[in-house]
């Protein structure tokens, strides 16, 4: 019996050895790229680095081109079970489909770790990437340091690493994603002209160690201090992006200011746990969400939730997936490439996505 | 006897929790408004669901961390099905009987294979949250029907809602299976000693299976609960929400070296919990201090636990146990 399980257990092995170079057979011929040079590891904040929009990108750089052949691309995302990602996700597909229609000789793998907890699981998905040579790596990490090894690896072999919002990694040589700060100055300049510039706010906040949740607070709150006296931010607490734990605070401060005009908050998942909280109140509160996520797009139609600010991260995953071809073909970049956002709100909820942005199609050199 | 201590115990807490809502009012007179008192209960009830389920398996020794994830498929299951023009008794009624089978998936894992009721359910957490997000996709369940709102979490007696009167309804039940039937004695003899208990001829199995299937029912009733209240099912919902149920136990007296807890100990103890978290935010704390604040107060309720064993022994005049 021990035996037989014994053989089993080589026979696995011997297999999997037999089987891994299929598996990787696309890849390149490893250790011939000459290695990425690196950014320093000093704090890195997107919103202020050298950038560059990406309508701009593309009128200084010119059409997409076309590295050659066998291009792999291994994006990781950060958990499936956001929607998120999964827009993300279907953004990137979709280059991927553009691509090919165009003849280029492309494959987008986009994985995601086990929820966003699973630091270590995500780090084995870029481990796994770069030992099967991917052309390029497109990241969003979890925490800011827990892909570091990756990067570091990845970079060794020559391999470009793009950080795509959000999740930061400070050494990788390039980012794209929106203005996290702009996103919180939209809300606060939508609120204020629909208060008149008079009232108390409340600011639901994200996971208050994540970037994105620091950032759209700050900037919501430096636009209201610089733009807007009259207005003042009586409340901030963190719900950790919980629909529930967001209802629970809502509640609260519903009870604790009765003048309470508007609440922000750093997502929409928890705006719509706040808007839950304001209609058992039957006050009228405006509620400002973050994200664009389709809930929220179904409850500013119904006349509940007040705008969102969407960060399209279908057309964001297009973005990301140009970039690296931007960067694999040569192409000199700035460290940053912001990617388009826009406020949402009952005059434009209806208006297809592409048009609000005013979304092109990029020319390729293919 | 036992009824004297424990009635020490749920004196020394209920102490705490005045003396706690006193400092918040003094710090912002707003706290002790009805419409806050009410935000208080009412947040505390998803817990203190999850709580005296886990309650009835921390009493037999063991544990159940799986319940956030069996909360989490009742959830999405009960919210697909109202949405889908199921009748909501019909779908609190499933959603129950899901709990209930969960729970004694758990229950025949730790009796019949053996597993330590940590690893077994620390498993069948992932597994339960996988059947969340597989059922799914992923997407929130979305559109709860009113009626199915209004049934579980709507307002009845003047602003109180539904389901704090669920809570009460199930705390008794929880009450009276603990303390006035065999099934109930069977428990705490388990948690105190299993093999006398299995010895003297109780079916052991039978017993911590039913305690499994009960602790999956307050899962389930909490996620209902949560589904009202939310108007949306999400599969990552009550993710950790079993650190706070036990934490709400634990604050309540209960051991978990298995053989001492009551129902009215644990509902204070997620009372205490939420007047905790409502107060804090209503007193303007800062999020960061408000883990250490939430950290200090279930080690210092611990440790009243500690002082009160020992005050016991020496009453009796029996050697002092350091515990």
């Amino acid at each position: 019996m021990k035996r037989t399980m014994c053989m089993v257990v080589i026979g696995l092995v011997v297999l999997s050895l037999g089987v891994a170079p299929v598996f990787s057979g696309g890849a390149r011929d490893g250790g011939t790229r000459p290695a990425i040079q690196l950014m320093p590891d000093e704090p890195f904040n997107p919103d202020t680095a050298d950038g560059v929009d990406f309508m701009d990108m593309r009128r200084s750089l010119g059409p997409i081109p076309d590295p050659g052949a066998n291009i792999r691309l291994g994006a990781v995302a950060k958990a499936f079970e956001n929607e998120y990602w999964r827009t993300l996700r279907s953004g990137m597909q979709t280059a991927e489909t553009n691509l090919k229609d165009r003849g280029y000789d492309i494959i987008v793998d986009v994985r995601s770790a086990l929820g966003e907890g699973d630091e270590q699981g995500q780090l084995s998905i870029v481990f796994d990437m770069v030992n099967r040579d991917y052309s390029a790596l497109l990241l969003s990490p979890i925490t800011d340091s827990n892909l570091i090894p990756g990067v570091e690896r990845a970079a060794r072999q020559g391999i470009p690493v793009i950080n795509v919002n959000d999740g930061l990694i400070n050494i990788a040589p390039n980012f794209v994603g929106p203005r996290a700060v702009q996103n919180g100055e939209l809300a606060a300049e939508w609120i204020a002209n629909r208060l008149g510039g008079q009232g108390k706010v409340a600011i639901v906040i994200g996971m208050p160690t994540a970037f994105a949740a620091r950032q759209r607070t700050l900037g919501f709150e430096s636009w209201m201090r610089a733009n807007a006296p009259g207005i003042q931010i009586v409340e901030q607490q963190n719900a950790d992006w919980s629909r529930a734990r967001a209802r629970e605070l809502a509640e609260i401060w519903i009870n604790t200011h009765p003048d309470l005009n508007a609440i922000f908050c750093n997502n929409d998942t928890m705006a719509l746990g706040v808007q839950e909280a304001v209609n058992a109140s039957g006050r009228d509160i405006l509620v400002v969400g973050v994200d664009g996520i389709g809930e929220a797009y179904d409850s500013i139609r119904a006349g509940e939730m007040a705008a969102t600010i969407d960060s399209f991260p279908y057309f964001k995953g297009q973005i990301a997936v140009e970039v690296a071809l931007r960067v694999l073909g040569g192409q000199d970049l700035p460290r940053v490439v912001w990617t388009p956002q826009a406020l949402i709100d009952s005059s434009n909820v209806n208006v297809a996505a592409a048009e609000i942005i005013n979304w092109q199609e990029p020319d390729f050199a293919r | 006897m036992k009824v004297r201590l424990d009635t020490y115990r749920e004196l020394g807490i209920s102490i705490a929790l005045v003396v706690m809502i006193g400092v918040f009012a003094f710090i912002n007179p707003v706290y002790i408004r009805t419409n806050n008192l009410i935000d208080i209960v009412q947040q505390s009830t998803v817990n203190g669901m999850l709580a005296i389920g886990i309650t009835f398996t921390i009493i037999t020794g063991g544990i159940d961390l799986s319940v956030g994830s069996t909360f989490a498929v009742v959830i999405v299951s009960v919210g697909m099905l109202v949405t889908n023009g199921v009748p909501p008794l019909v779908g609190v009624a499933i959603g129950i009987i899901i709990g209930l089978t969960l729970g004694i998936v758990n229950g025949l894992l730790i009796t019949k294979m053996k597993l330590q009721p940590f690893i077994a359910t620390l498993g069948m957490m992932s597994v339960y949250r996988g059947v969340a997000y597989v059922m799914t996709g992923g997407w929130p369940v979305v559109r709860i029907p009113r009626e199915f709102r209004d049934l579980t979490d709507g307002r009845v007696i003047g602003e109180i809602p539904v389901s704090v009167f669920s809570l009460i309804a199930f705390a008794i039940i929880a009450h009276v299976l603990l303390n006035r039937t065999r099934f109930g004695a069977y428990l705490y003899a388990i948690g105190g000693n299993e093999q006398a208990t299995r010895l003297s001829g109780v079916n052991v199995d039978r017993t911590k299976v039913f305690a499994y299937g009960f602790c999956g029912i307050g899962a389930a009733l909490a996620g209902m609960v949560l589904l009202g209240r939310l108007g949306s099912g999400e599969p990552t919902a009550g993710i950790t929400y079993e650190l706070l149920a036990i934490a709400a136990a634990a604050v309540g007296g209960t051991s978990l070296a298995g053989g001492k807890g009551t129902i009215t100990g644990t509902l204070l103890g997620a009372l205490l919990l939420s007047a905790l978290r409502v107060g804090l935010i209503v007193a303007g704390m800062d999020s960061f201090w408000q883990f250490i604040a939430t950290g200090l107060v279930i080690v210092v309720a611990a440790y009243f636990e500690v002082i009160q064993q020992r005050l016991r022994f020496q009453r009796n005049k029996k050697p002092v146990v350091t515990p």
